[in-house]
């Protein structure tokens, strides 16, 4: 069994050349084979630009530039060519504190390391089978940080705060 | 009590209202496709054709971490690459007691004391040990482990970290 990855572009952002073989390998056994590769941010900006990719899998701690500058410029920089793709961010980094800045960042799924594959392909499906709505406000553009939206859902707020994440119009 | 809140205004953007990564008809072939066993059979296997590669790197890395010394910035940035695939390379109790060095670095940081080096020596010394060992003895892993992560929550309590 295999197919609906067929024309799926990828780009991954690791600096570590093992990880990315993995990756690679991973990628490559669900049927996408159009992958480009970068060590850090800028050069994933570049990469961006040039493959178009459809889903980026990237790193979290990387020099210069690491995963949540880029993430922030994939979501917010006007020149970025598609602030809705789909960002998986990896990481071995899984304190509270910088979960919650990756998800402040804009990333789409967060899969921790050490990686396997069931891991990183239920990721995947979680973002074919259940897009997340994006949310722009002031302060933030990304997927919507609250998983649970029931759609229609007029209120009550449980938080003021809420109303900040989702239009409450 | 008056309370009064704030709306701030925020533009919510449906799934169906931007591009998505892959369209609804391909969407089902390609659950199908995560799901099935021919591939998580596939991804076995490409998993099994790194792990050599991976244990090359491990075994640099654990040279690198028993130079590194005094050095505490560099072992503690090497523990954490030990950490983050010495199970994929087929390591697991490196990358078990790499977990529980970094744990300790980390909160030792987190309360501005310095990590005791005799048990950041003791970690190292169990990595190294364990990611040059002819075969990963679960068993004895898992006793290792359990020791020096006993210890090290032993040492952070009494540092006032968790």
């Amino acid at each position: 069994m295999s197919g609906g990855f067929e024309y799926l572009k990828a780009l991954i952002v690791e600096d570590n050349s093992h990880m990315r073989a993995l990756l690679r390998a991973l990628l490559n056994s669900v049927g996408i084979t159009d992958i480009a590769e970068a060590a850090q941010g800028q050069a994933a900006i570049e990469a961006l630009r040039l493959r178009r990719p459809d889903l980026v899998l990237t790193d979290l701690a990387m020099k210069p530039m690491d995963g949540l500058e880029f993430t922030r410029y994939v979501r917010n920089d006007q020149n970025s060519p598609n602030p809705f793709i789909p960002i998986i961010m990896i990481t071995g980094h899984t304190e509270k504190h910088r979960v919650e800045a990756a998800r402040d960042a804009g990333v789409t799924e967060l899969l921790a390391k050490p990686i396997t594959a069931s891991n990183l392909f239920s990721r995947i499906a979680e973002i074919v089978e259940r897009p997340r709505a994006f949310v722009r406000c002031d302060s933030y553009f990304g997927p919507d940080r609250r998983r649970h939206r029931t759609e229609g859902y007029g209120g009550p707020w449980r938080r003021a705060e809420d109303m900040e994440d989702v239009d409450v119009r | 009590m008056t309370v009064q809140t704030i709306e701030k205004k925020a533009e919510f953007i449906a799934p169906d209202a931007y591009p998505q990564m892959i369209g609804k008809q391909n969407g089902v072939r390609a659950l199908q496709t995560l799901q099935s066993e021919h591939v998580a059979m596939k991804a076995r296997a490409a998993m099994e054709a790194h792990a050599p590669m991976l244990r090359d790197a491990i075994l640099d890395h654990v040279e690198a971490l028993e130079e590194a010394g005094t050095d505490l910035a560099q072992t503690f940035a090497i523990a954490h690459e030990i950490r983050n695939f010495a199970e994929n390379a087929g390591m697991a109790t490196a990358g078990r007691v790499a977990e529980i060095l970094c744990r300790y670095m980390d909160e030792m940081e987190r309360v501005k004391k310095a990590p005791e080096p005799a048990i950041v020596g003791l970690h190292v010394a169990a990595i190294a040990r364990a990611a040059r060992a002819e075969e990963d003895d679960a068993k004895m892993g898992e006793m290792v482990a359990g020791q020096l992560n006993a210890l090290v929550s032993r040492r952070l309590a009494e540092a006032g970290a968790r």
